[in-house]
């Protein structure tokens, strides 16, 4: 069952791509597998199962509460995104869409199951992969293709990271489960701690991996849409909360998590305000809330960091769906020509809710799960506790500049596109939901939830609950002015971020690798043609010691031959010479042509050979047969030496 | 049963030289017999045992100690089985072709000294395979390559033959030291001689890891596979880089290894150091080729990296016993899974040739449009290729990393910046050919026929197969009945 869980979701995905068919036909298909994979989500709590994979390696499932919390939210995530996509996505194309999302969700699932580093790999890789043909997914533009390629390698140069945790736990315990992990000491478990921590961080997109996300954006929308909630960033996040009890010995992890998280989400934060794209400014606020989650397990909070993951999953879907739909309707993704306020109601109200979540307003869930993040990183010190805040602020006005650009009441309702009822109804699922959510407020339903994962809650300081709600109430007023003063020309992407990884690392690996290959062209491959040279040298400097010496005799003895013999010798070529002239006159006109013809008709075949073995040998076969005399030599060398 | 599997395409290939058969005739003849010999080596399997196993000898020379000796164990079963197969789909790979009758002769031939090489047990005809498999490349690259085919084929046959005759000379003191002269690989590997430290033992090592690596082949004797690849036919590229590059990772396994331990675990850290210059240097000039086939070819020199580093791993004598069977593991899985992915990919490669005759990648592109069997395939060996997980390569490459980890951490840590670089070229492959805009020359591309489509599919449903559930495969091989005790060699 538990191993049904990734690999249902795979095999009906492949199914569907193959079967296509109509909108309504594909979404029923989707929604049907994806709510059958949430019902085994629901009933697969507490399994565990082992998969004999190869002689020393066990792949290892299990479920604990924790992870069951987010294998129930992805698939749940995921059907309100079918509902959007079948009705908001081009129909060419769609079956290979959807079909893509549900082995996506597939390798997502293994991710949550896994209960041992290599199982952990296997989803991980598999997730990226699937990001690549999902961000690739309009592969007759050019962009989207080179966006997949930055998206994979970027991620990829992270996952090596993974890779180093599991050799590390290998080397260390000759196993690889996660229990191991949590055995590990010394040097083995820095190894572990940080390779898992660098994985974490280039799948959520923290620094100074943030730039792919933006790439991602080339992706269709219901694409990014489940990428940034409850996929992919979100494994980043998940993983560094399930396995923060084995890595929390290691020295430096939390305060390395912490750092890292907060500068992303300040960054980050920043980064998103000062966008004009919709979706990037959901990009880098996606940034920005992974690290508060990377903070707060940072800070030894992770059941704190799963309940906001959840939380942020379905606010940070709905603005991602609204958002294509403002695409759609007002023609780009330029907040400053949006203002849809007037042209769809419905949706804007929807809207509103889940910006406020983001911006953790109370009493939204958004800000309940923020307030417990903000009292956990009060725990880990003042100074982080002001730098969470600050960061809170800055989501609050990133959060209220989308909400107010994108369905203010810039425009007039002038324009006649509307919203379709799948794209409603998926966002009218995920702003539910956020709304649902909202009951973690009341303190019988958080502590039960908290029971349930295993999540400790923090107590906080009257000062800081007042402090950080305050921080939001100005990020909201920032956010509203922002918004009205839009003529600001769009910031860089990240910061400049980009720009630096195209000339700091892209263009100068091209170019290493350009002279790489030029080196191997020219002076590698000078290894046999030296040789080659150094033996036709070789074999020239014998062959006129050859003449030297061995030709001298040859000479010497037919001089003295010829002094011997010298009678015999006139004799013989007397008779030569007498029959040659009688052969002279007897050859008439007809016997010289036919003499002739004999020279030049082998010339003729000679000349053709010739040609052939020109053809055949291109002149350098004299070079291998003298790399093949030195070979020899070489060999005969070893057989003295060595017998 | 070994023997029927060496004798059928050998006397397949007799048949196609002397009887005037059609072209359609000629291609069957070579199809069944590569075929009759998977069947026959499938059999060998099925009858299971321990050890070498379907053991078979004729006296040749006795005062010599040569003979006639086929036998497997689950290493040479595996790569027999693998080159049977990759045989079987480069032979039935549809072809427009001159003188089709003498290629599938050649076809036939390399397909009977291949599998002969892996199935014998004794040095000598070991040898003598290893030298006829040059021959029988030599004249399919030569005959029926395009661009500077002639060339290529010269410096392929002269570079690998001056590396065979280092180990020849090798093979030679082996025999010599052994208490009664003996070219038996069983008896060798049972009392393994040259045991004592020197220069001797040291010379005929480097013999062998000369002669080998050629083949193989590591850096920086790689020279002589891009232009081979390059002009080469589509599936006599998918045979060059699916069987013979093994033989020289098998001949580095089966002889150094197995036959000389002592000597191997004191040359065992230059080696992997080897194997790694290989796995990065491959792996970055292939990433600046536009040529497709060239890009394709230098993957190679980095795949086998890997075999390299997994085999040095191996044979060091260092860190846990689990840890080297594990790099051994990969090291043979790798050899298989490298003659799956890369002989689909260099067939993908042929089918665009067909197609088009063009490599240079600039020049394709949107190909996913006309073509989506052929964009679906090169995806799927691409990412295998990559190490993408559920796939084979990654599998090997697992266990190689693993186990180089335990014995050379440093090493192993250096050597998984390929598996990024990997990843880069083959997408920036992926891309050039199959998306964004189909340049208008290439309007008319045709996608993959049914032959092609089911050959590849056949090829690549392995990889998958071997990627999700390895076991049957590695239980197969049994890594750890190759690895040599150390130190009972005397």
């Amino acid at each position: 069952m538990i191993w049904a869980l990734a690999y249902l979701p795979v095999l009906a995905g492949l199914a569907i791509w193959s079967i296509g068919g109509t909108r309504v036909r594909l979404a029923i298909m989707a929604v049907a597998v994806a709510a059958t994979t949430l019902t085994m989500a629901l009933i697969a709590g507490g399994q565990a199962r082992r998969f004999a994979w190869s002689e020393t390696l066990v792949l290892q499932a299990g479920l604990p509460p924790l992870a069951q919390a987010v294998a129930i939210l992805i698939p749940a995530i995921l059907v309100a995104i079918i509902f959007y996509a079948a009705a908001h996505e081009d129909e060419r194309g769609l079956p290979r869409l959807l079909g893509l999302m549900l082995v996506f969700t597939g390798g997502m699932e293994l991710i949550v199951i896994a209960a041992d580093l290599v199982t952990l790999l296997i989803g991980w890789e598999i997730v990226g992969a699937c990001s690549w043909a999902l961000i690739g997914h309009k592969w007759r533009q050019q962009a989207p293709g080179l966006s997949a390629n930055f998206a994979f390698v970027l991620t990829r140069a992270g996952d090596l990271g993974l890779f180093l945790a599991v050799m590390a736990t290998f080397a260390g315990t000759g196993d690889i489960g996660y229990d191991s992990l949590g055995t590990l000491e010394g040097w083995p478990l820095a190894l572990a701690a940080f390779g898992l921590l660098l994985a974490a961080i280039s799948k959520a997109g923290q620094l100074p991996f943030a730039p792919w996300l933006f790439r991602a954006m080339d992706g269709p929308t219901s694409v990014s849409a489940l990428l940034h909630s409850a996929t992919m960033v979100a494994a980043g996040a998940y993983i560094l909360a399930r396995l923060q009890p084995q890595l929390s010995a290691a020295p430096g992890f939390g305060a390395a998590a912490m750092v890292l998280g907060l500068a992303t989400a300040i960054l980050g934060g920043w980064a998103a305000l000062r966008q004009t794209h919709a979706k990037k400014l959901l990009a880098g606020s996606t940034s920005a809330q992974m690290g508060l989650m990377i903070a707060t397990v940072g800070a030894g909070y992770p059941g704190i960091a799963v309940l906001h993951l959840i939380v942020h999953a379905a606010t940070k879907a709905a603005l991602f769906c609204a958002a294509g739909m403002a695409h759609r309707v007002s023609g780009s993704f330029d907040l400053r020509r949006m203002g849809l306020g007037r042209t769809m109601p419905a949706t804007a109200l929807l809207v509103a809710i889940g910006a406020l979540s983001l911006a953790a307003a109370p009493p939204l869930s958004g800000g309940w799960s923020k307030e417990e993040m903000v009292k956990a990183l009060e725990h880990a010190g003042p100074f982080w506790a002001a730098a969470i805040i600050l960061a809170g602020g800055l989501s609050a006005a990133y959060a209220t500049r989308f909400a107010v650009s994108a369905f203010g009441f810039g425009f007039g309702d002038d324009r006649k596109a509307r919203a379709l009822p799948g794209e409603l109804a998926g966002l009218a699922l995920l702003s539910g939901a956020t709304l649902v959510l909202s009951a973690l407020w009341w303190p019988p339903v958080h502590e039960a939830a908290a029971r349930w994962i295993g999540a400790d809650l923090p107590n906080g300081s009257r000062l800081g609950l007042i402090a950080s709600l305050s921080s939001v109430a100005l990020g909201i007023l920032a956010g509203v002015r922002v918004a009205r003063s839009d003529s600001a020309a769009p910031a860089q992407d990240w910061l400049g971020l980009p720009i630096l990884y195209e000339h700091g690392v892209i263009r100068p690996f091209h170019a290493f690798a350009h002279n790489a290959a030029q080196v191997d062209d020219r002076v590698i491959d000078l290894i046999p043609r030296g040789v080659a040279s150094l033996t036709t040298g070789l074999s020239g400097r014998l062959a006129r010691a050859d003449d030297d010496t061995i030709d001298g005799l040859a000479p010497g003895a037919a001089d003295r031959a010829k002094g011997g013999s010298i009678q015999a010798w006139q004799g013989a070529v007397g008779i030569a010479v007498r029959a040659s002239t009688a052969l002279a006159a007897l050859g008439a006109s007809t016997g010289e042509r036919i003499s002739d013809l004999m020279p030049s008709g082998g010339g003729r075949i000679a000349g053709m050979a010739g040609a052939d073995l020109r053809r055949l040998q291109t002149g350098f076969a004299h070079h291998y047969y003298t790399i093949l005399m030195v070979g020899f030599g070489l060999a005969v060398g070893m057989l003295i030496l060595g017998g | 049963m070994l023997t029927l599997a060496v004798l059928a395409p050998l006397l397949a290939s007799l048949l196609l030289a002397m009887v005037p058969l059609g072209e359609r005739t000629s291609r069957w003849t070579a199809v069944s017999a590569s075929a009759l010999a998977l069947v026959a080596l499938i059999a060998v399997w099925f009858n299971g045992g321990d050890g070498f196993r379907a053991v078979a000898e004729v006296p040749w020379i006795p005062s010599l100690g040569i003979a006639w000796r086929v036998g497997v164990d689950g290493m040479s079963l595996a790569l027999a089985l693998m080159s049977a197969l990759l045989f079987v789909a480069a032979t039935a790979w549809p072809m427009q072709l001159h003188s089709a009758r003498a290629y599938y002769a050649w076809m036939a031939f390399l397909a009977g000294v291949s599998i002969g090489l892996f199935v014998t047990l004794d040095l000598i005809v070991f040898y003598v395979f290893f030298d006829l498999s040059l021959v029988g490349m030599y004249f399919l690259i030569g005959r029926w390559g395009h661009g500077e085919a002639q060339h290529a084929a010269l410096k392929f046959f002269v570079y690998t033959l001056a590396g065979s005759l280092l180990i020849l000379i090798g093979l030679i003191v082996l025999a010599l030291n052994m208490p009664q002269l003996t070219f038996d690989m069983r008896a060798i590997i049972d009392s393994p001689p040259l045991a004592a430290a020197g220069v001797g033992p040291g010379l005929v090592f480097l013999a062998f890891v000369i002669g080998f690596g050629i083949k193989t082949p590591v850096f920086p004797v790689h020279t002589w596979l891009p232009p081979a690849h390059v002009n080469a036919p589509g599936p006599a590229s998918a045979i060059l880089a699916g069987v013979l590059l093994k033989m020289g990772t098998y001949g580095l396994i089966r002889i150094p290894l197995q036959m000389m331990p002592e000597t191997f675990a004191r040359w065992a850290l230059p080696l992997a150091i080897l194997g790694v210059v290989s796995i990065l240097w491959g792996s970055i000039v292939a990433f600046a080729q536009d040529n497709l086939k060239r890009r394709i070819a230098y993957t190679s020199v980095n795949h086998m990296g890997y075999t390299v580093l997994g085999i040095a791993v191996a044979g060091s004598a260092l860190g846990t016993e689990t840890a080297r069977q594990l790099a051994l593991t990969g090291a043979v899985l790798e050899m298989i899974a490298h003659g799956l992915i890369t002989g689909a990919l260099f067939l993908i490669a042929g089918a665009v040739w067909q197609r088009t005759e063009d490599y240079h990648l600039p020049n394709f592109g949107g190909l996913a449009g006309p073509a989506p069997r052929l964009t679906g395939a090169a995806t799927l060996a691409a990412f295998a290729s990559l190490g993408l997980p559920g796939l084979a390569g990654f599998v090997s490459e697992l266990h190689i990393f693993l186990g180089a980890f335990g014995v050379y951490p440093w090493l192993a840590a250096i050597g998984l910046l390929g598996i990024l670089i990997t990843a880069a070229l083959f997408l920036r492959m992926l891309r050039q050919m199959f998306f964004g805009d189909l340049p208008r020359e290439r309007a008319g591309f045709t996608d993959l026929d049914r032959t092609e489509t089911a050959l590849l599919a056949g090829m690549l449903i392995l990889v998958l197969l071997i990627g999700i559930w390895p076991t049957w495969l590695l239980s197969l091989i049994d890594a750890a009945a190759l690895l040599p005790a150390i130190g009972t060699g005397g």
